[in-house]
């Protein structure tokens, strides 16, 4: 029996060593990380924009000296994180008219202008030709198979192969996908009145990805997809990108060129900061537009408590230096109009 | 091994002994820790009542068959989940159980004793590897393989029948349930494998001895005496299935609807909340969200309860031959 006292003599001791090192060691980490930031931002919502925000997290922590925390759990996610106050900001694609409960202690600024590409997994086949009536019936689950009439009328030549579209959509709560319904609502009144435009939307048939990534990695893995997403994540998956029809005849693709376009559409957001930009009517001026683009929204609470100033710091960067990051994940700067918006919307924010 | 009456004596604290600090603090602790558990489960089934409330007040419990999830038009429902988990729980049960009888009677009857050890402790490490381990997995492993070999040529063969329709996505119920197989197999196998290690020696060698063969005896003696706990096994690996949400989630292909076939996405209860929780788009929806979530408490409730009544009325049952 000595042996065993002893045995736990000892054992005891050196617990009570390493608690006390692992005590230490956590200490000093956590000051030596608050000593190389002066200030965190945290936001979380759209995957639409996270390519852009996380892009941004070296930029401002070299040139502002903040640490920039972005999660991205999709729109409604971010939404409620600002309502209820988890979060210093909060990216919603969808304006905060759609979401119930919403913040209504917010300011909603546009920070980030995109287009919601159509992609789609059939190898060999570039840039396919779509209207957004066919895409409407794929949806529906009316169209089943590539070599369809409807889009083979569209793509004349382009060998198109009897496989059965799978249809990938968003699970979870979407400002993509608000965008997306929204665009089928304005072209196919069918959808419109059986599905309706939303957030997150009573899908007729497909299979449901959660955030961005989830739709791409899907549509990437399966042969014969069909899906939308942020371009970005097309062009960084390599995935087939659909050139859709606008309403002057154009089929255009959802690069710089035709988002910039479409953003002639609405260049005064409405008293609450939103912005439509969606199918652009039919006239010379909107000849290259892209039909499916967004604004996508930063949610900032008015009294936003002690961490104000670098939430304001942040923001008047990101709407002005930080739009040149832009370009290169296929997002367009905003319009000089929406920025004088912007920075006076940044002014309502105070601590 | 004598037993002394300790016990004894702590349930009579006032007579004839002093009180001892240390006993009543004993019977304080683990009193509050017995109350704290009980207060715990009733505070839970509250809370989650009073959140499904709207959705309770607005539907009634024809939410539980309705149909429907749009946040558009305000309809929620559970009956596609409701169908989904059905189907995917009792079509796991259905593949696991013969499997898991088999495993446990070659580790407890038929295997050379030389490999049972390390045999059992590979099926134990089975159910040792987590949830969202297994999904991934399923979803980057096992989904293409269905997808691209197993459905088309299920689908080609048995194609007749409805419930192997067409098979284009990777991500569906059959491969859920291929998914929740996995996962309860190793809780009915490693419980009937006990089962069958405690039907006591003499019962066998006497079958035996009669001039039964191998199987008979099983047949004949190890299963009726271990039916009972077989079937609360089946009971706890069914619970399991209801429950399992992110392995679910992410590869059944969150489809809202019902369909007869196999290979089309689905959707179940558990998996449903896991992607939802972030946030909804309407009160109403969240309060729909939080009534399946009570249905999901009531069929855990009840499973639970199931299985103890099962175990206790096999215990009865076998009373006297002991």
């Amino acid at each position: 029996m000595p042996r065993n006292g002893k045995l736990v003599r000892v054992s005891l001791v050196a617990a009570a060593v390493a608690a006390v090192a692992v005590v230490a060691v956590v200490v000093t980490a956590g000051a030596a990380s608050a000593r190389s930031s002066s200030g965190t931002v945290n936001g979380a919502g759209s995957t639409f924009v996270a390519p852009l925000v996380t892009n941004w997290e070296g930029p401002v922590q070299q040139q502002l000296g903040l640490q920039l925390n972005y999660n991205g759990v999709g729109s409604t996610g971010g939404v409620s994180a600002i309502t209820t106050k988890q979060v210093d900001f909060g990216a919603s694609d969808a304006p905060l008219s759609q979401f119930n409960p919403t913040c209504n202690t917010c300011v909603q600024i546009p920070w980030a202008l995109a287009g919601t590409g159509v992609i789609y997994n059939l190898s060999g086949l570039q840039h396919l030709r779509m209207t957004g009536a066919v895409l409407a019936q794929i949806y529906l689950g009316k169209i089943t198979r590539w070599n369809a009439p409807a889009i083979e009328k569209l793509n004349k030549g382009k060998n198109l192969p009897g496989t059965s579209i799978t249809v990938v959509h968003r699970s979870d709560g979407s400002g993509t996908t608000y965008n997306f319904t929204d665009y089928l609502s304005k072209v196919s009144g069918s959808w419109k009145s059986h599905v309706g435009t939303g957030t997150s939307v009573a899908w007729p048939t497909g299979e449901g990805e959660p955030k961005s990534a989830g739709v791409a990695g899907a549509v990437r893995t399966t042969p014969g997809a069909i899906g939308y997403v942020d371009v970005y994540y097309a062009v960084h998956n390599k995935l087939g990108l659909m050139a859709v029809k606008n309403r002057s005849g154009k089929f255009v693709l959802p690069k710089g060129k035709g988002i910039k376009a479409a953003a002639q559409l609405d260049t005064h957001p409405a008293k609450d900061g939103s912005l439509s930009i969606v199918d652009p009517p039919k006239s010379k001026q909107y000849r290259n537009a892209y039909p499916i683009c967004t604004y996508t929204y930063v949610d900032v609470q008015k009294s936003s408590g002690g961490n104000a100033a670098n939430i304001k710091k942040l923001l008047n960067w990101a709407i002005t230096k930080g739009q040149s990051y832009g370009p290169a994940l296929i997002f367009e700067p905003l319009p000089k109009g929406v920025v004088a918006f912007d920075k006076k919307q940044i002014k309502k924010i105070h601590s | 091994m004598t037993s002394l009456d300790v016990t004894g004596a702590s349930r009579r604290p006032f007579s004839g002994r002093r009180l001892r600090l240390g006993d009543l603090i004993l019977q304080g602790v683990a009193g509050i820790a017995a109350l704290g558990s009980l207060v715990l489960v009733g505070l839970i089934t509250w809370k989650v009542i009073e959140g499904a409330r709207l959705s309770i007040s607005t539907f009634g419990l024809s939410f539980v068959w309705t149909v429907a999830w749009d946040p558009v038009h305000n309809q929620f429902g559970a009956g596609s989940f409701l169908f989904g988990t059905a189907v995917t729980s009792f079509g796991a049960l259905l593949i696991a159980t013969p499997i898991a009888i088999g495993v446990a009677l070659f580790l407890s009857e038929l295997a050379p004793r030389g490999i049972r050890g390390p045999v059992t402790a590979l099926v134990e490490t089975l159910a040792a590897i987590p949830s969202v381990v297994i999904g991934l997995w399923g979803l980057l492993v096992l989904a293409p393989l269905l997808r691209d070999h197993v459905d088309p040529a299920l689908h080609s063969t048995l194609g007749f029948v409805p419930l192997f329709g067409k098979a284009s996505y990777g991500s569906n119920v059959f491969t859920a349930i291929v998914v929740l197989t996995i996962m309860i197999l190793p809780i009915i196998a490693s419980i009937s494998r006990e089962l069958f290690l405690s039907v006591p020696g003499e019962l066998k060698e006497g079958a035996l001895g009669l001039g039964t063969t191998r199987w008979e005896m099983i047949r004949g003696v190890v299963f009726p005496y271990a039916r009972g706990g077989v079937a609360a096994a089946m009971i706890l690996g069914l619970g399991r299935a209801i429950g399992e949400a992110i392995a679910v989630a992410m590869v059944i292909g969150s489809f809202t609807g019902i369909s007869a076939s196999l290979f089309s996405p689905g959707n179940t209860l558990a998996a449903w909340i896991a992607q939802q929780y972030a946030g909804l788009p309407t009160p109403l929806a969240t309060s729909s969200l939080i009534y399946m979530a009570l249905m999901l408490l009531v069929f855990s409730i009840i499973v639970n309860l199931l299985a103890q009544f099962i175990v206790r009325r096999a215990a009865r049952r076998q009373g006297p031959s002991r």
